[in-house]
């Protein structure tokens, strides 16, 4: 194979309280797809951003076809022909693709039309099927995707690292990706591969590279190893799954929650939600399974209250709930830890007990004649910083200076004593290590003994399945149908993540 | 602690920093500015009534600082103070003219304190509402109010509210039955100068102790977060504004009964951007207000003494070079200590070894 | 009747280069909260440039490098050490009045009389002006005027059809993708903000050497805020700020028109007439486009 397209040597990274990256070396060779694989935080991003030219690295060194660079921006990086697709694409919303695309790359005036017809043409040679002159932000995710590749391919990439590429992809549309990869590095191109899933790492890596906590751990040609193998690498530990009380028929608990022929609708005319209905029952983990940003957020904003359905009724505990404000409904028990912590549930710059109080200030606990009562609020946050073993000194912690796991461990911590009747999860282990996720996963299965209702929204197919009694799965704001836990195997359920409804009768 | 040094510190730097350029444009002048400072400071020092003042001129700037800090809680920018305090300004005059010497002195500046802050909160609240209910950009709204009510001002000054002799475009003078007391004999500092150092007492007591101020404070940090522990951002923008625009309202009390006596055109025209200027200056913070405002109140006179001194002839409007000068600096001492304390911070986890 | 019209292009004129320039400024994510401030500055500078040279154009080149040394202050404080953007703004705006009060001081003392100066001469076009009606309203302005009227269809060509107009509209809306193409954000920025200080200037100048022909500090009188809220209203486009420039500049002009004369209305209210329409446009427009990342600073290891 000759001299290896890239080379990193001895890299080493720091940002201001953790080590990314500590001494890591890889090499990617031409013609060859490298899969970068580790948990949350492993520091495999962070290399490749390096590569990217996105960070500077504190010590060590890169070759590109054996001759040491300096790669101090991404502009760099790209006259080396080295393109970097993230987890969160950086297109403009409001501009078409084409405009997405030629972004940098042009000068002078810009006679669009021409630019789209050539933009078309190297979309068909890949097989994709991109409308080159819609605003981008109206697209699927899938498409935005593909214009992030095209605009790699634009100019002449021949090293592409995609981070996380299939995060946001049914499994369909992996399956494309995974086949314009092959295409790609057969003709000579590389590709590193970043990911914590094993399945595509096995279907279309050559070589796998094993990161954990900032190190190398190892690296092996992929017909040299397997999927259990390679999983004991990248925890270095065995994972014990929580023990689920048997799957006996337990009795069907009260009705907590019930949709009824939900629809939303937004302002502009778009649907969020069509005809959704079920109901959750005391002691009962609901789950909704589906690629995200097909209506399970919107689903958690109509049972927290800040949208109203445009048809339909939601009711709790048999009243009717559909217009009340959230001030009551957080009264009434309702609990929610929603997906976006740092947007919608926690103040970074307020002490922990002042985020407690985020949802007990009109509490008579809390609050006494228009004054907060300090004393209590700070020993209960205490309370809540033991019993739930966050990582912090103390109530007067900023929320800001705790790690990602530590928060989301105050927050469930907060939200399992407001949701005395029904507790909602959006996604509760997304970016967190294994030692956080165990915990949050063991507290839900406590609260479904204390006979709570769970709404368990995840994207995470193994958790919905080690979790949840009944399962929904979502497309296009549908539910595609109901089904008790056990009756759908994975490509079942990627199917009807596509929206392609199955044939088997849904389980109410 | 060691956070809330390091921004006096900074702070105080840069203030000195900015006096010394300021100092510097006097070269200007052809004068020697040390001279001119050590005579202007020795002027004010010593004498009883220029420090006097100091506190005079102080008054009405803590109240349109805090009416900006109040609302810059909530992420709110109420550029407005100008213009709710010449409407408290014109309720404090028309009351006091009303009913002085009908009514004893001590109820007449209780009622003037009530309608100067409704008068002031009125404006607010129509903004605030607009913010609530429209989405409006309240920097806008707020910014064109002063100017809405500025003209309104001008117009009762040459109608209804014009003085008895209807030769300038003023209101009659208050009797002495409606003005605010004097509390430091030989000066002209009055008791509004306490009601402003309690306004802010109470402000600091509102924000950090109550629920309400907490809910301020959680809107403009985080109204998405806020939202989802019930409390709504519409509410406490009304709230904000209707409270911040009672306090710069007060300021109407303070300088028409303590002060002026009369409400004449291009009344303080500049105290509600120096209100801004401070409160930023403070960074927000109630208690802070006070000592910036007596330093913009220092400044203030400074300038005033320069310019009256014999011989040279130093405009007045060193006033605004000094102050604008100073806030820049400040300005630029935000960023230069955040990010020294990025480096050590940086410099920390090194030298742990890690 | 006629006269109105023609005053009010003439009062139109600062009026849109303001807002031209805070359109392109907040289109890269920059609210330049110091154009009331720039305006003024340039005044005075396009003032004393023209009365010390003589020369009316050095006037004016001396009011565009008025706004710009602003503006590079404002550019420095908010792009380059992402200091909130209303705070400098409003430090600067006060600071402008006392460097425009100071250094006229300093320069010219205590004059017994206002100083003067020649203000632009009307330039009538060639042909153009001869058409009845319009010519008189549109052709029979002053160089400013005439400049203005040059920028709209350049402003408009340059911001939606070239590469500098993509990057800088990309840039407001998702400054990482900008930066993720090999462009530096904050350069365009700082540029931005400068080439809209020199514009700023130009459109205060006109006050002075445009119009009244001579300074005071109150000149500007908030017509800078006037320009601010245009862009706003307009829709952060050249086409809005031209609709949004030509309602106030008829305000503005009708508002002149009455003062000197007589009505039923008190001149007060006339006067307030374009801050109210301003009030009522800003509560009932909805629907904006706002660029995503207006008045966020950008760093690159967030």
């Amino acid at each position: 194979m000759g001299t290896p397209a890239v080379e990193l040597q001895h890299v080493t990274k720091c940002f201001a309280k953790v080590v990314a990256n500590r001494d890591v070396s890889l090499t990617v060779n031409t013609g060859e797809v490298v899969a970068l694989l580790g948990e949350n935080g492993a520091g495999k991003s962070t290399i490749m951003k390096i590569l990217y030219g996105l960070y500077g690295m504190d010590e060590g060194t890169i070759l590109i076809n054996g001759q040491p660079v300096q790669i101090k921006s991404p502009a760099d990086a790209m006259s080396r022909g080295i393109a970097m697709i993230q987890q969160h694409f950086s297109l403009v919303p409001t501009h078409t693709a084409a405009e997405n695309i030629i972004l940098g790359n042009v000068h002078g005036y810009i006679p669009i039309k021409k630019y789209e017809a050539k933009l078309r043409q190297i979309a068909q040679d890949y097989g994709f099927d991109v409308p080159m002159d819609r605003p981008v932000g109206q697209l699927a995710v899938g498409q935005q995707q593909k214009i992030e590749i095209l605009k790699a391919l634009y100019i002449n990439t021949s090293i592409l690292i995609m981070d996380e590429p299939t995060a946001v992809l049914t499994p369909q549309e992996s399956d494309s990706l995974m086949r314009f990869i092959k295409s790609f590095t057969a003709k000579g191109n590389s590709v590193v591969f970043i990911t914590h899933k094993m399945k595509e790492v096995m279907e279309v890596a050559d070589r796998i590279v094993v990161m954990r906590s900032g190190a190398v751990v190892a690296e092996v040609r992929r017909d040299e190893t397997d999927e259990h193998a390679l999983a004991h690498m990248m925890i270095g530990q065995d994972i014990v799954p929580p023990v689920r009380a048997a799957a006996a028929e337990e009795e069907a608990g009260q009705e907590v929650l019930r949709f009824d022929h939900v629809s939303l609708r937004e302002k502009g005319g778009t649907e969020l939600l069509r005809d959704v209905s079920f109901t959750i029952r005391a002691g009962e983990i609901f789950g909704i399974a589906g690629v995200s940003g097909n209506g399970q957020d919107d689903i958690c904003d109509v049972i927290s209250g800040v949208k109203q359905p445009t048809e339909g009724a939601l009711y709790f505990c048999g009243e009717e709930i559909s217009r009340v404000s959230i001030r009551q409904r957080n009264a009434a028990g309702i609990g929610y830890v929603p997906v976006d912590r740092y947007r919608d549930a926690m103040v970074m710059d307020m002490d922990l007990a002042e985020n407690i109080l985020l949802k007990g200030c009109f509490d008579k606990k809390w609050v006494s004649r228009g004054f907060i009562r300090r004393r209590e609020l700070n020993r209960y946050t205490d309370e809540i910083i033991a019993k739930h073993r966050v990582k912090a000194t103390g109530w007067s912690d900023l929320a800001g200076g705790l790690s990602g796991g530590n928060q989301q461990k105050l927050v469930l911590g907060r939200e399992v004593d407001v949701g005395k009747r029904l507790l909602v999860f959006n996604q509760p282990t997304r970016g967190l290590d294994m030692g956080a996720v165990d915990r949050i996963h063991h507290v839900i299965l406590e609260e479904k003994e204390k006979k709570k209702a769970v709404l368990l929204v995840s994207t995470e197919l193994t958790e919905i399945f080690e979790m949840c009694d009944r399962i929904a799965v979502m497309h296009s704001g549908r539910f595609m149908g109901i089904y008790r836990s056990g009756e759908l195997t994975t490509a079942q359920i990627g199917l009807l993540m596509a929206g392609v409804s199955g044939e088997k009768e849904a389980a109410q | 602690m060691r956070k809330k040094v390091n921004v006096l510190l900074y702070n105080t730097g840069a203030v000195a920093v900015g006096l010394l350029i300021s100092a510097c444009l006097l070269l200007f002048m052809d004068v020697n500015p040390a001279e001119v400072c050590a005579q202007t400071l020795s002027k004010i020092v010593t004498d009883k009534y220029n420090l006097g003042e100091v506190l005079v001129k102080a008054t009405p700037l803590i109240f349109t600082s805090l009416a900006f800090a109040f609302t810059y809680k909530a992420n709110l920018f109420n550029i407005g103070a100008q213009g709710q305090f010449l409407m408290g300004s014109i309720v404090a005059v028309s009351l006091s003219l009303a009913l002085q010497d009908t009514v004893p002195t001590a109820l007449l500046l209780l009622l003037v304190l009530v309608g100067s802050f409704a008068a002031g909160a009125a404006v607010g609240g129509l903004i605030g509402a607009a913010k609530a209910k429209f989405s409006a950009n309240e920097f806008l709204v707020s910014m064109m109010s002063t100017y809405v009510v500025t003209n309104f001002m001008d117009y009762l000054l040459r109608t209804s509210l014009q003085e008895t002799k209807a030769e300038y475009m003023q209101t009659d003078a208050i009797s002495a039955g409606a003005y605010l007391p004097n509390i430091l004999p030989g000066t002209r500092v009055h008791l509004g100068f306490l009601l402003a150092v309690a306004a802010a007492v109470l402000v600091w007591v509102l924000l950090s102790k109550t629920s309400l101020g907490f809910q301020i404070r959680a809107v403009g940090r985080n109204p998405f977060s806020a939202e989802l522990g019930g409390i709504r951002a519409s509410r406490i923008y009304i709230i904000a504004f209707l409270i911040s625009g009672g306090l710069a309202g007060l300021a109407g009390l303070t300088e028409i009964n303590g002060v002026q006596h009369m409400l004449l055109r291009d009344f303080n025209a500049s105290i509600g951007s120096y209100g801004i200027g401070i409160a930023i200056l403070a960074n927000g913070n109630p208690i802070g207000c006070i000592f910036a405002s007596i330093l913009f109140g220092f400044l203030n006179i400074m300038g005033t003494t320069m310019g009256r001194l014999p011989g040279l002839s130093i405009p007045a409007s060193i006033i605004e070079l000094i102050e604008g000068i100073v806030m820049i600096c400040v300005i630029i001492s935000y960023a230069l200590r955040g990010y020294m304390e990025n480096r050590s911070e940086k410099q920390r986890m090194r030298k742990a070894g890690v | 009747m006629l006269n109105l019209l023609t005053r009010a292009i003439m009062m139109s004129t600062p009026l849109l280069l303001g807002a031209l320039a805070e359109v392109y400024a907040e289109r890269t994510g920059m609210m330049i909260c110091a154009i009331e401030g720039i305006f003024l500055i340039g005044a005075w500078g396009g003032f004393v440039g023209a009365y010390l040279s003589g020369s009316l154009a050095l006037g004016l080149l001396a009011a565009v490098a008025a706004g710009i040394a602003m503006a590079l202050v404002y550019a420095f404080v908010t792009v380059t050490l992402r200091q909130q953007q209303v705070v400098t703004g409003t430090a600067l705006n006060i600071l402008a009045v006392g460097v425009c009060a100071f250094f006229q001081r300093v320069l010219f003392g205590v004059p017994t009389t206002p100083l003067q100066i020649d203000t632009l001469p009307k330039l009538p076009v060639p042909l153009l002006s001869r058409i009845p009606l319009l010519g008189e309203i549109f052709f029979q302005q002053n160089i400013l005027t005439y400049l203005a009227y040059i920028l709209i269809p350049i402003s408009i060509f340059v911001l939606y059809k070239t590469s500098l107009g993509l990057t800088i509209r990309s840039t407001g809306e998702n400054p990482v993708a900008v930066d993720v193409a090999g462009i530096n954000v904050n350069r365009v920025r700082f540029l931005t903000v400068l080439a809209a200080g020199g514009f700023g200037g130009l459109a205060g100048s006109f006050y002075t050497v445009g119009y009244l022909g001579m300074f005071t500090t109150s000149i500007i009188g908030g017509r800078g805020w006037i320009a601010f809220a245009i862009c706003f209203l307009g829709n952060w486009s050249p086409k809005g700020a031209v609709l949004g420039t030509l309602a106030f500049g008829l305000a503005d002009a009708i508002s002149v028109y009455f003062r000197t004369g007589t009505t039923v209305f008190p001149t007060e209210l006339i006067i307030a007439l374009p801050y109210i329409l301003t009030i009522v446009l800003t509560i009932f427009r909805s629907n904006f486009q706002v660029p995503a990342k207006l008045g966020v600073p950008y760093s690159k290891e967030n």
